[in-house]
């Protein structure tokens, strides 16, 4: 264990967002991220019976559709995770509890009021926006650990309150009147991917974006200069609640079921947060590589008995190891001069090692 | 100096106490405009609490601010600066992962009802701060790469691009060599010339007798003096507070001699 | 409910074993333990495996768990988490979140997923006093667990490492200029940690059958207990721990409420706390 020498140490929480290089970088991102939304727009119009008859190669499967679909709400979930914990840096470890609250907002509106899909679901994106506020009100007054585990415990909580209330369906859950269309779903999450990317921009290059900066990096120097500290926060978390209210929503039509394990699942708070930190915490672009390259992993070592716990341990390896490596994240060590090299790797280890 | 006029910033009574602990009781005093006032007192005579109150980071128990004709007690943080009120830190509080320049534009952003720019104009104000306090050459810089008394001065950039009618500065020279305390003192000049009340916490004496146009000290809580700053430094009271009784005594043997 | 009042101190006991170390490793490093939870299952599994192959009694493998969990505790600390100790608290939270997966799925490759549990021969008998009825098994986990926080405070206040421990709690570059060792010291701290979720681990598995992926509720458990207690002192986290068997054993006594809202009372607990008293009930350390 060698001692750092002082002044090459980064200070804590340092983790840089907005610089001349990542700027570049994200025209670079902007171009490649266009092309990618041709294709994904294109390739499942192939499954048409138009395109079909025409002769056109099918190509999307329903297979193709339920990883495509699964990765796109991943991308929206990171992306406003990054909105909470990365650019306001509050640590919203409880996510999740949008998500459910979008699912059976959608699952209670749809079964019990007989509303149309169509309504149910703008009122899931408000009911989870308006719990946000709720929570965050009391909740983003405290900081780092704690409010880390407030939310994940209100996560647990409203779970399993749901799940012991017959209201909405108990332990058996609530199952949906079939939509039949891999279309609709696809196109739906993929509309959320884009918006959430078009909203982080957004974010990031208004006052807005400035504040909530400001505030991730010294709250009592962003309140002097006159950022309302409360009000930016609360307005984060709902925008982030929104957001991961409106994937929760869709899935709950896309999956036909829910109940406390499919739409409180703790692992879609912990993975978003895990995609958010591969892809680059704070950046456009990183959450969207991250949700990518994670839930193509995970989904291509899908698999049950020993498979599955040799995937979660390379999962957590993986994890330790970006943390470790990259704690910047894939797009800053794509990015930077220095970067891609294992001068690169040396410098982040001793930027936080003891 | 002008003593018609309402004062900028007049504090009444105040008090503030931390469980059973009194940081200090009934201060009351005046800050005109155009002033610039130095707030001294031993290590633990309250002089950050002061600052505290006045930007609504803590609340009061007791008394009452007012500025520019406006109640301040009760406010929070971020109303304090709408009004107009901006500050430093005696710890420097920067934005780490800004550049100096997006850090002082941040203050132009938000900052006083005067400020408060749209993104572009924010940045070219920020330019001409950073010029006024010397960080201009460093401006593109990550602040991580900044010297102790360059953070400084990006802390009091910062402040002025919140353009503040009046600026409250915690020990800004506190760390300074010689050399670096002249060119801070410069700058609290060239700030007090552009038309910013200024009250300033400092050690360094140099300071106070250098640039303040009215001192105030601050002992156990309560103010022992105001006044002049030579007059103030010459108080026999001061001079107990700061070097002991035994020394006062001596001094005034003295000078009698 | 007397009787229930007794249960939930003796419920406490585990609670106090599970917050000794979550405490420590939290109030000095500053890492919220994920894997601690995992960590208790590592424990519970050895002394599963002992009792079934060797037919020890549970409460005489606590030694061996003690040491293997240091040793284990010791290790990830100076190979893994030492790498990142001054990064933001978001990655010290991912990293050990990231070791909660291997060592969880590690144990379902070894272990399988079957419930298992050690049973001795005293495993249904209880003490009767008056009205009372004590289970000999979790008088004894509150003695053990009581015997650890008397063994920890001696460590922490009464030892040269105790010492060095609470010196870099406190201030990490002056305990290097006084020449201790960082990375050591981080191990011997975390390494501590683990031997007491070590305890808790041998105490759970002699009430409860466990699977490898019943350490996370304990993980936030320890988290309510730290809360509650304060973090940092031992008494505090004794106190915390015994507060909590009180809360979850009269919480869910309430007519209307029973077992499936335990999280929910834990959590409703530690976030009122949090919004009341973030110092903990105990604590003296603000915020």
């Amino acid at each position: 264990m060698t001692t750092a020498e002082p002044g090459t140490q980064a200070p804590e929480g340092s983790f840089s967002v907005v610089t001349r290089a990542s700027q570049r970088r994200e025209r670079i991102l902007f171009i490649a991220a266009g092309v990618a939304l041709l294709i994904l727009v294109l390739v499942p119009l192939t499954s048409l019976d138009a395109a079909q008859s025409a002769g056109l190669p099918l190509l999307a499967d329903r297979y193709w559709f339920r990883i495509a679909t699964t990765i796109l709400m991943f991308v929206i979930v990171a992306g406003a995770w990054n909105i909470i914990g990365g650019l306001t840096g509050y640590p919203a470890f409880g996510n999740v509890v949008f998500f459910g609250v979008g699912a059976y907002t959608v699952g209670t509106l749809v079964t019990k009021a007989n509303l149309p899909y169509a309504l149910a679901l703008p009122a899931g994106v408000l009911v989870a926006a308006a719990g946000a506020a709720l929570i965050g009100l009391p909740l983003l007054r405290l900081r780092g650990h704690y409010f880390a585990v407030a939310s994940l415990g209100v996560a647990v909580a409203t779970g399993e309150v749901i799940n012991n209330l017959q209201f909405f369906g108990g332990a058996s859950g609530i199952f949906m009147p079939i939509i039949r269309s891999d279309l609709l779903f696809y196109f739906l999450m993929l509309g959320g991917a884009v918006g959430t990317v078009a909203i982080t921009w957004a974010v990031l290059h208004s006052r807005f974006g400035f504040g909530l900066i400001a505030i991730r990096e010294d709250e009592a120097a962003a309140a002097v200069i006159g950022v309302n500290t409360t009000l930016y926060k609360v307005a984060a978390y709902m925008l982030s609640a929104a957001l991961t209210g409106f994937a929760g929503a869709v899935y709950a039509e896309w999956n036909v079921f829910i109940d406390q394990s499919t739409a409180f699942n703790l692992d879609i708070s912990i993975d978003s947060i895990l995609m958010a930190l591969i892809g680059g915490i704070g950046t456009l672009f990183g959450p969207l590589i991250g949700a990518a390259v994670l839930e193509y992993l995970i989904q291509s070592f899908a698999g049950g008995g020993s498979l599955a716990a040799y995937t979660q341990v390379g999962l957590g390896v993986l994890l330790t190891v970006a943390v470790i490596f990259l704690p910047r994240g894939i797009v800053d060590f794509f990015g930077g001069r220095s970067s891609f090299s294992l001068r690169y790797l040396r410098r982040t280890m001793r930027e936080t090692g003891v | 100096m002008t003593a018609s006029a309402s004062p900028l910033l007049s504090l009444q009574g105040v008090t503030k106490r931390f469980g059973g602990v009194t940081a200090f009781a009934d201060v009351t005093f005046d800050v005109d405009a155009g002033d610039v006032l130095g707030v001294i007192g031993p290590n633990g005579a309250g002089k950050t609490t002061l600052l505290n109150c006045i930007s609504g980071v803590y609340r009061l128990d007791g008394g009452d601010i007012t500025f520019n004709g406006q109640r301040l007690s009760g406010r929070p943080p971020h109303e304090v600066a709408r009004l107009g009120v901006g500050r430093t830190f005696q710890v420097v509080k920067p934005f780490t992962s800004m550049t100096v320049r997006e850090n002082a534009a941040v203050g132009a952003l938000f900052g006083s009802s005067e400020a408060r720019m749209p993104t572009g104009r924010a940045f070219a104000y920020a330019d001409e701060v950073l010029e006024l306090v010397g960080l201009a050459p460093k401006r593109m810089s990550p602040v991580g790469s900044l010297t102790v008394p360059d953070r400084k001065r990006l802390e009091v950039a910062r402040a002025l691009c919140t353009k503040p009618r009046l600026l409250l500065l915690d020990e800004v020279m506190a760390g300074l060599n010689a050399v670096e305390v002249d060119e801070a003192l410069e700058m609290v000049r060239r700030v007090q010339k552009s038309g910013v009340t200024i009250m300033l916490i400092e050690h360094v004496m140099r300071v106070i007798v250098g640039v303040c146009t009215r001192a105030l000290v601050l002992h156990l809580g309560r103010v022992l003096a105001m006044g002049e700053p030579q007059e103030v430094l010459r108080d026999q009271r001061v001079i107990e507070a700061y070097l002991g009784q035994e020394y006062a005594r001596r001094q005034a043997r003295h000078r009698r001699e | 409910m007397a009787e229930q009042v007794v249960l939930g101190l003796l419920l406490g006991g585990i609670y106090v074993a599970l917050g000794l170390g979550f405490s420590l490793v939290w109030g000095i490093l500053n890492i919220v333990n994920l894997a601690y939870g995992a960590l208790v299952m590592v424990a519970a599994y050895i002394t599963w495996q002992l009792s079934t192959s060797f037919g020890l009694d549970p409460f005489v493998t606590i030694p061996v768990n003690l040491v293997a969990l240091f040793v284990i505790g010791y290790a990830i600390q100076y190979l893994v988490i030492n790498r990142i100790i001054r990064a933001p608290f978001l990655y010290t939270f991912l990293i050990t979140f990231g070791l909660d997966l291997v060592v969880v799925n590690g144990l379902l490759l070894l272990f399988k997923a079957d419930f298992r549990s050690v049973n001795t021969y005293y495993s249904g008998s209880s003490l009767t006093a008056g009205p009372l009825v004590i289970p000999y098994i979790r008088l004894w986990s509150l003695l053990v667990a009581l015997a650890l926080a008397g063994i920890m405070w001696w460590i922490l206040n009464r030892t040269r490492t105790g010492d060095a421990i609470q010196a870099v709690g406190a201030d990490k570059d002056a305990a290097r200029l006084v020449g201790i060792n960082l990375a050591h010291t981080y191990g011997l701290t975390f390494g501590l940690g683990a031997a007491c979720a070590g305890v808790a681990g041998a105490l759970i598995v002699t009430y409860q059958a466990i699977t490898p992926s019943a350490g996370e509720p304990y993980t936030l458990q320890s988290f309510v207990v730290v809360i509650l207690g304060g973090l940092g002192r031992v008494s505090a986290t004794v106190i915390g721990g015994m507060l909590f068997g009180l809360i979850e054993v009269l919480g869910q006594a309430v007519p209307g409420v029973g077992a499936g809202y335990a999280n929910a009372i834990a959590f409703g607990v530690l976030v009122l706390v949090l919004l009341l008293r973030p110092q903990g009930l105990m604590g003296r350390q603000t915020l």
